[in-house]
């Protein structure tokens, strides 16, 4: 990644290895109200022209005779209007489907859009929505299409991600909160976090916590996290009155669906939390019926709506999963294809680095949940991470760059946003130096950095 | 109340039995009382209003005049008092009067609004809301009269023969407009009913259809429903790349399972009967569209406009219904009832084209009467306001007129045809047509957006939810008193419930498209289509362009460290169509640098080690590049620190980690195009995207 002048090879290369595909484009008619679904591999891309009509990828209008290039995306290009599509490249799987859900995203939208206006007007706090569903009901597609149109109608939502399994605006594992103000990326779903450089599309500003395990339900940090980022969220939208009337969308991962015998601990915890006002429940009749038995009747009374699956919503296998989090993560260091970013390969003593990990017994058990509110209290405190030594077991991982001093207590290193990520690429026990990539030249942080035992290891993402 | 005021009050009132025709004298006699009795005006005032609500319809004219001359030569306090109950005292006047009164009434009703002729004062005579919430009143009256016609061709629509046999063939019920001749305050949600005295000959009211459609046989229902899921079946099979048929298809088939499943109260019930009538392709003939184009209302005859032969049958439902909305503005054929038919209009588009074309002919006060529904002898054209001729004359401007009595009903215009008998306890809250075309409106001038046919469809099959009592058409005599429980906010309606979220409202998808038209062809991004919107514009393209540095990927970019959790809360959204100048949180300098450094140049040196020294922290070379606004050539992002050229962002990142402030260097403000640093005013001078 060298940047020389008049070098740009880089940026040159791709092009003619896809020039073979590209340059057979074919045409793909929309009537209205029909959508193009498309699976697309990693290892091709697919691109999609809007000729004609208009159309809007999950929310997000397709500009007119732009060339929009997907690789690894499983996506659906819907019209109102109908339009015609120039399509180049190969697709997995393509069809054109004409029952979609979308009129019911547009529904939620423009009533939680009324909402706006009246939190608008009232000066009042906007519309609080938690989307929840079991994997794979196209909960981000929903959260990504109401972020879409609110931006469309001028709004500033704010977005939460709480599903560790995909990233956004940040790599998988992160649980991460903007607001948006410009339109969502196309091409990389939704945005990319700031860079030194231009960015075709308005950079996203978010803030990023650490949370490093796999399922919400597996260890001690998923509800102190969440606590921690409800505080943000809503202090940020206290102040921001473009924030606080249009509210926020938060999305969840599939697990925290499941319950315990129609009990939704994690669920009841981030509705409490947030303040949530209205829960969008997508695909599972059950969860919704339990939820809205729950809610819908209390004092406070949250609205509980229950909204398709759409037909769209494919399994995602875990191999497709795991390409996504690794092109996550990658776009985190190197960026997306078209703008590359330098990421600094630097090389730390181990004394520089004060590395944390979940420890084995609280990733694994809940067990501190069931008696109350310890894992909040002192007892806890600094049982949630061990010191880790570098070793080969961290190789090939994350490390996330926290704001805490590594003498802090541990429940403020977990509750510390992170600043960025390191990925270790190389320990040398003898010499006791790690390689790590950092995303741009400077010393090696010294504060916290805590090693997740999530996402899994990537591997080859340096040489 | 005093003795004297009860005198005073008897005097007016024996006077006042007295006044039985428009007599100038006696009127302003009765006003010189009015006037010489000030103190008891709240006597006099209460005895004139219970006067003109008793006293014989034929006798209330001229009281009003009394009204209207106390309070023009007196005003107060007579304003006040009469004021109080000027709205009943109107509106049940209104209610029993016949129609050549009404319109001296409503030409009362407009003096009101205007100020004392000759006075010095500029007020009007009613403080302009006591009048238009009359003026409200009226107009929803005509909305519901114009409604009642559509419907009336609905009813007549010989969908089923079988079941339309059942009532067609019943007899002019007896009349009994008198038992629900209560007057009610619409403000309370209802609709002041009405009798009919000064028809001789008893006709049906809406509200015997309301009892005789009432009876709506369930099963019978479903076997509609099912016939006409069939035939749309087969002619989605035929077509089936139609996605309205489809669109219509999957609301059939989701109204099947909802009254398979489902009770619904009998209104529902009916409206969805309705529907489905209006939906179903005919076996005959569509009267519907005959008084849209033919005078008189000729229901079930062979000698149909030929328009009908073309018609494929698989488009035959959308085109019901278009014909029913064109009905809605009646064309101009109308006011001349000549048994000429108008060539019927052979495409949706037409239609609403036709729709949507102002009507320039002042509305035509046509008296309405309720039809002997459909004798044989409505097939003759009458082209006098016959009874038997009542669809024909649906007042013009009827779908101005309902929609601007929910858009600006002070506005309305004053000429009012009779209102239709009304059915005074139905269930509010059930949108209807009338209510979907307002919601359409707000759009402009022409409602439905390109796609007209799921429009139109959707504008129908409003379907009848599970949980809200939603029911999309107006059907039946429950429309009426709809209208008085329309919301005002019709723009947005969609409710936080799951059936409402199911429900195509394809008339908002609008606001996410043609609410902003001017579109960036970069980005997709939608900007309003006003001045604003341009400049806003003009600032998004501007960013485009700068953003689109081809020297970006040399100088290594790279991701930039996130926010702190303080700097999060504090950051606010820089958008970048907002004016330069927009101030931020401190933190959200850090946003804007980033933007700057890239602004800073140098001339390149002409120092021969210097101009080819790379930068001292990533050692990358420069590259020059012309700059316009320098007229040299520069290198960007380069910043001159003590006697060393670094990259701007280079030095910033430095010196951010090893807390030097960055100089600041005057000859490095540039680069930044014109909308840009210029005032907006100025930025729209300058480009007109």
């Amino acid at each position: 990644m060298i940047a020389l002048p008049g070098l740009n090879l880089g940026a040159q290369a791709p092009e003619p290895l896809n020039a073979p595909t590209t340059s057979a484009t074919r045409t793909q008619e929309l009537s209205a109200n029909t959508e193009y679904r498309f699976e697309v591999s990693f290892a091709r891309s697919l691109t999609i022209k809007l000729v004609t009509g208009t159309a809007e990828y999950f929310g997000t209008e397709l500009a007119p005779a732009t060339t929009y290039t997907f690789s690894g995306a499983k996506g659906a290009v819907f019209t109102w209007h109908g339009c015609r599509l120039e399509i180049g490249g190969e697709a997995e799987s393509e069809y054109v489907a004409e029952e979609t859900q979308m009129m019911s995203a547009a529904n939620a939208h423009f009533a939680l859009e009324a909402l706006r206006e009246r939190a608008h007007q009232m000066r009042d706090a906007g519309p609080r929505v938690l989307v929840v569903g079991p994997e794979n009901a196209g909960k981000t597609s929903l959260v990504k299409t109401l972020a879409a149109y609110a931006v469309k109608s001028g709004q500033q939502p704010t977005v939460v991600n709480l599903d560790p399994r995909q990233g956004m605006l940040s790599v998988p594992g992160s649980f991460t909160a903007a607001a948006f103000s410009s339109i969502l990326d196309i091409e990389e779903g939704w945005g990319s976090s700031p860079i030194s450089g231009p960015s075709p599309t308005p950079v996203k500003m978010p803030l990023v916590y650490h949370y490093g395990l796999r399922d919400a339900e597996e260890g001690t940090v998923f509800r102190p996290l969440v606590t921690r980022m409800a505080l943000a969220v809503t202090s940020r939208l206290e102040d921001d009155p473009a924030s606080k009337s249009a509210g926020f969308v938060i999305d969840t991962p599939g697990a925290v669906a499941q319950g315990r015998a129609g009990v939704y601990e994690n669920i009841e915890h981030i509705i409490s939390e947030f303040s949530v006002t209205t829960i969008l429940v997508l695909g599972s009749e059950r969860l919704y019926s339990d939820l809205s038995r729950k809610y819908s009747n209390s004092a406070d009374a949250i609205a509980v709506i229950r909204l398709d699956k759409s037909g769209g919503c494919v399994d995602r296998s875990d191999t497709y999963m795991k390409a996504l989090r690794h092109a996550q993560i990658r776009a985190y260091f190197f960026g997306n294809s078209e703008a590359g970013l330098a990421p600094h390969s630097q090389s730390a003593g181990f004394e520089e680095l004060s590395i944390f990990r979940v420890k084995e017994e609280c990733a694994g058990s809940d067990m501190q949940f069931n008696d109350g509110g310890d894992a909040y209290g002192g007892a806890a405190e600094d049982t949630i991470y061990e010191r880790v030594t570098p070793s080969s077991e961290i190789v090939n991982k994350l490390l996330a760059i926290t704001t805490a001093a590594p003498t802090e207590g541990h429940a403020a290193i977990r509750d510390a946003s992170v600043r960025g990520y390191l990925y270790v690429a190389e320990v040398d026990e003898g010499k006791k130096r790690v390689k790590l990539l950092a995303p741009q030249p400077g010393r090696v942080p010294s504060t916290a950095v805590v090693c997740g035992r999530w996402p899994e290891d990537v591997a080859s993402l340096v040489g | 109340m005093s003795s004297i005021s009860d005198e005073v009050a008897a005097d007016f009132k024996d006077a006042l039995q007295d006044l039985k025709v428009n007599s100038r004298p006696e009127i302003s006699n009765l006003t010189l009382i009015a006037k010489e009795n000030t103190e008891h005006a709240q006597a006099i005032s209460t005895v004139l209003e219970n006067h003109i609500r008793t006293a014989r319809p034929e006798w209330r004219l001229p009281s009003l005049y009394v009204l209207d001359s106390i309070v023009k030569n007196i005003g107060t306090p007579y304003t006040v008092y009469l004021g109080r109950g000027l709205y009943k005292t109107f509106m049940e006047a209104y209610s029993k009067v016949d129609q050549p009164t009404r319109k001296a009434m409503e030409g009362l009703l407009r003096t009101w609004k205007q100020p004392v002729p000759e006075s010095m004062d500029s007020r009007p005579v009613f403080p302009l809301e006591m009048t238009s919430d009359i003026e409200n009143a009226l107009n929803k009256m005509r909305s519901v009269q114009a409604q009642m016609q559509s419907q009336r061709q609905v009813h007549a629509l010989p969908a089923r023969p079988v079941i339309a046999a059942a009532w067609r063939n019943t007899p002019t019920p007896p009349q009994n407009g008198a038992q629900f001749g209560v007057p009610v305050d619409p403000r309370a949600r209802q609709v002041p009913g009405q009798q009919f005295e000064q028809y001789p000959q008893p006709t049906p009211t809406p509200d015997q259809f309301g009892q005789l459609m009432g009876s709506v046989d369930l099963n019978e229902l479903k076997e509609e429903v099912g016939k006409l899921i069939a035939t749309t079946q087969q002619a989605f099979a035929l077509n089936y790349s139609d996605p309205s048929l489809q669109q219509k298809l999957n609301a059939l088939l989701q109204l099947k399972r909802m009254l398979d499943t489902q009770t619904l109260p009998p209104q529902q019930l009916e409206a969805v009967r309705n529907q489905i009538r209006a939906l179903a392709p005919p076996p005959a003939p569509t009267p519907v569209q005959m008084p849209a184009f033919v005078a008189p209302p000729i229901v079930q005859t062979p000698q149909q406009p030929p328009t009908l032969t073309f018609q494929p049958p698989a488009a035959a439902a959308p085109m019901n219904l278009a014909q029913m909305l064109a009905n809605f503005q009646s064309p101009p054929a109308v006011t001349n009832p000549s048994p000429a038919p108008a060539p019927a209009a052979p495409n949706l588009a037409d239609l609403i084209a036709r729709m949507t074309t102002p009507q320039s002919s002042a509305p035509n006060p046509a008296p309405f009467y309720p039809p002997s529904f459909p004798g044989p002898s409505a097939s003759t054209p009458v082209p006098a306001p016959a009874p038997a001729a009542t669809p024909v004359v649906a007042p013009p401007n009827n779908l101005a007129q309902l929609l601007s009595s929910f858009n600006k009903p002070s506005a309305a215009p004053p000429a009012a045809p009779t209102p239709p008998p009304f059915n005074p306890a139905l269930p509010p809250h059930i949108p209807n047509l009338s209510q979907l075309l307002a919601h359409a409106q707000p759009m402009g001038p022409a409602p439905p957006p390109p796609n007209n046919a799921s429009w139109l469809l959707n504008a129908l099959s409003g379907l009848p939810n599970a949980g809200t009592p939603s029911i999309a058409t107006p059907i039946g005599s429950e429309s009426m008193t709809r209208q008085s429980s329309a919301p005002v906010n019709v723009q947005n309606d969609v409710e936080l419930t799951t059936a409402s979220m199911k429900q195509p409202r394809l008339h908002l998808i609008s606001r996410l498209y043609d609410a902003k038209p001017n579109i960036c062809t970069t980005c997709g991004r939608r900007f309003d289509a006003t001045p604003q919107g341009r400049e806003k514009k003009a600032r998004h393209m501007d960013w485009h362009f700068k953003m689109k540095d081809p020297d970006a990927a040399k100088r290594g970019v790279h991701r930039s460290w996130y926010f702190t959790e303080k700097e999060w809360i504090e950051y606010r959204e820089v958008d970048e169509t907002a004016p330069d100048d927009t101030a931020n949180g401190p933190s959200g300098a850090a946003g804007r640098v980033k933007k700057q450094a890239k602004d800073r140049y140098v001339l390149v040196p002409q120092d021969v080690t210097l101009a080819h020294a790379p930068c001292p922290i990533c050692q990358e070379k420069f590259e020059p590049q012309w700059s316009k606004d320098a007229n040299d050539f520069v290198w960007m992002d380069a910043i001159k620190v003590g006697g060393k050229i670094y990259h701007a962002t280079c030095w910033e990142e430095y010196s951010k980690g090893a807390g030097i402030a960055t100089p600041s260097t005057p000859d490095s403000v540039l680069g930044k195009r014109t909308a840009e640093t210029s005032t907006p005013a100025s930025g729209k001078k300058l480009r007109a995207y």
